[in-house]
């Protein structure tokens, strides 16, 4: 159970288990990115949901294609900003009423109206860092070690070449009938990729 | 075909300066026939009208302050209408053009506003103190050093001087626009959007100037003691947030009469409300920005303006502001499916609308009743008929052209814009 969920949320950041053979999955190859969004609209169509797509560029309307759905970037933002709001409004309280209290022109020791530039503040600045802590969250990275390494061909995705990968504990995959889909969607190249966790001799 | 634009005369030219196009518009642009979308909001607004006259004629000094407030929200629309045009030129907006011309057609209030502010002229000497006579006299009991001081200013012919100039520079800004815009309707020349450029380029430092000194005059000098140089960017807030809920409004009420069906999409309605969105913390952070100041400084020239805001009853309406002007639409606009329904964009916008007149009502009825708070009919009466009226020869005249600029460069573009 606890296990299932692991995986489900870490297939949401693209970082998919291998199975027994230590396959990883399968990396096809297309000549363009027209081509690997309409493969992308392929395989979510045939109901895969555990694969991603690489490109050396951002490619309009991909996560539409994916059907990824909106981005939840918002949400941590919103997290971030509520948080900064309290942290903010503690922490004039705390510093103004209770730890030093100052008599200022006879102000008030603690009071909204002067808090709230120091609570907008902070609003905005964890709301910021929220939305880029969850983006890194939610495309799981940092990650320096990804299988798709082992591929001579995809070091060419940050250059000129347009990946899709299927991972290999996707429930509809199967080695033979998943690379026939993505030839049929147009693959120039399929190969599959192992796991094994060890350093590439050649490299 | 004729290419040229044909000038209409007085009175047509108040309405809409240039000669119905609507016969030249392309099929997916082609205006609204339904008459039922002006002939309606007319009907009510010289109902409403006619209503504030009984207010006239049982108190004249209520009528004035209840006038000038629906004027100042009608005002405020216009303003931000033309503060849209002049961006939308300058930045060389793209996602803008389909929601462009309702923006241009409702910039054309002008002259209607012009004519609709001889009430406040003549009811000048019950709206603001500082047009008596015996305030500025020394040797008068109600003499007042504070308000003779600022005679230089303050004084009636300056001010009549002074809505003259906004005037004329308002419609000359507007129309030379909305006359280009008509133009390239019959006559793409390409000479046009660098020219609505050039014309926005000044037009925005003039709009800055004269909007903030118009907020001044009309509504800031009602209490002529108090003085706040922020007031015109507040003034400026609403009016460019307003104008953005009615835009997207009008948007969806052409949609319902089956017209430019794949021209606007959820997109553009999207984009239009993350400017609602953006203007209601903009609003409250000018608002806010205001009221810090005057609360740290603690001077009693400035926070009395305030303190007349919170106690009488006016506490309760200063709470509605902040929660229904700032927080409650806050939540409700943040998510992005709020913004991208039509039915949830409508009623955000009637809603914003409305609070825009509460919002100017705060600004000016403290000064006529500090002592007790309250919303008098013939306020209700004057905002049904002066926006009634206006929506009416607003819609009307949208309706005369062609309800995009059809030969804009950037059309197409603005069609198929997505995020």
């Amino acid at each position: 159970m606890l296990k299932d969920l692991a995986e489900h949320v870490k297939a949401s950041m693209s970082i998919f288990g291998r199975d027994d053979t230590d396959l990883y999955g399968l990396l096809a190859e297309f000549k363009n990115p027209g081509e690997l969004v309409h493969a992308a609209e392929g395989v979510h169509t045939a109901g895969y949901r555990r694969f991603d797509t690489h490109s050396p560029f951002p490619i309009h309307g991909m996560d539409k294609a994916m059907g990824l759905g909106n981005s939840k970037v918002g949400v941590f933002a919103l997290g971030g900003g509520l948080t900064g709001l309290a942290t903010g409004y503690l922490l004039q309280w705390w510093t103004g009423a209770i730890d030093y209290p100052l008599n200022i022109s006879g102000k008030p020791a603690f009071a909204v109206e002067p808090s709230i530039p120091v609570m907008f503040e902070l609003t905005i600045l964890f709301a910021a860092l929220g939305a880029v802590v969850g983006m890194f969250a939610m495309n799981g990275l940092p990650r320096p070690y990804n299988p798709l390494f082992y591929s001579r061909r995809f070091a060419q995705a940050s250059d000129d070449a347009f990946f899709l990968h299927v991972a290999s504990n996707d429930k509809y995959f199967d080695v033979e009938q998943t690379g026939d889909l993505l030839r049929s969607l147009g693959a120039v190249h399929v190969e599959p990729i192992f796991d094994r966790e060890e350093a590439d001799e050649d490299l | 075909m004729s290419s040229a634009i044909k000038t209409t005369f007085f009175p047509t030219w108040l309405v809409d300066p240039v000669r119905e196009t609507a016969q030249h518009a392309r099929g997916p642009f082609r205006p609204v026939s339904n008459r039922m979308i002006w002939l309606i909001p007319l009907a009510v607004g010289i109902a409403g009208l006619a209503l504030a006259g009984v207010a006239w004629s049982v108190d004249a000094k209520q009528f004035y302050f209840s006038y000038l407030v629906a004027w100042a929200s009608c005002l405020s629309i216009t303003v931000g209408a033309l503060f849209f045009v002049l961006i939308q030129h300058l930045t060389k907006a793209r996602w803008s053009v389909v929601v462009r011309r309702i923006a241009e057609a409702l910039t054309w209030g002008f002259p209607l506003l012009a004519i609709l502010s001889i009430p406040i002229l003549i009811g000048m000497h019950d709206l603001y103190h500082w047009t008596h006579a015996d305030v500025m006299d020394p040797a008068d009991s109600h003499y007042d050093p504070i308000l003779a001081a600022k005679e230089p200013y303050l004084n009636t012919p300056f001010f009549l001087v002074r809505v003259a100039a906004y005037f004329v520079i308002w419609i000359g800004l507007s129309l030379l626009l909305y006359r280009a815009s008509i133009r390239q309707d019959l006559d793409a020349d390409p000479t046009i959007p660098a020219r609505q450029r050039k014309v926005s380029a000044i037009g925005l430092l003039l709009m800055a100037i004269t909007t903030a000194f118009a907020s001044y005059d009309f509504l800031m000098s009602l209490d002529p003691h108090w003085f706040s140089t922020i007031f015109g960017i507040y003034f400026f807030a609403a009016s460019f947030w307003t104008a953005h809920a009615l835009i997207a409004l009008v948007a969806i009420l052409i949609q319902r009469n089956k017209a430019l069906s794949d021209v606007i999409s959820e997109e553009h309605y999207h984009d239009l409300g993350k400017m609602m969105f953006g203007f209601t913390v903009f609003w409250a952070y000018i608002a806010f920005s205001q009221y810090m100041l005057i609360w740290y400084g603690n001077l009693p020239e400035e926070t009395l303006w305030y303190r007349h805001r919170l106690e009488h009853g006016w506490e309760a309406h200063s709470a509605a502001l902040l929660m229904l002007h700032f927080i409650v639409p806050f939540w409700i606009l943040l998510a992005r499916g709020a913004k991208r329904s039509k039915a949830i964009m409508a009623i955000m916008a009637v809603w914003f609308l409305i609070m825009n007149w509460f919002d100017m009502h705060w600004l000016a009825m403290p000064v006529l009743h500090p002592d007790q708070a309250s919303i008098h009919w013939a306020s209700l009466a004057s905002f049904v008929g002066v926006l009634g009226v206006y929506l009416a020869l607003f819609m009307y005249r949208l309706n005369r052209h062609a309800l995009v600029p059809q030969n804009d460069p950037n059309l197409a573009r603005s069609i198929s814009f997505s995020t």
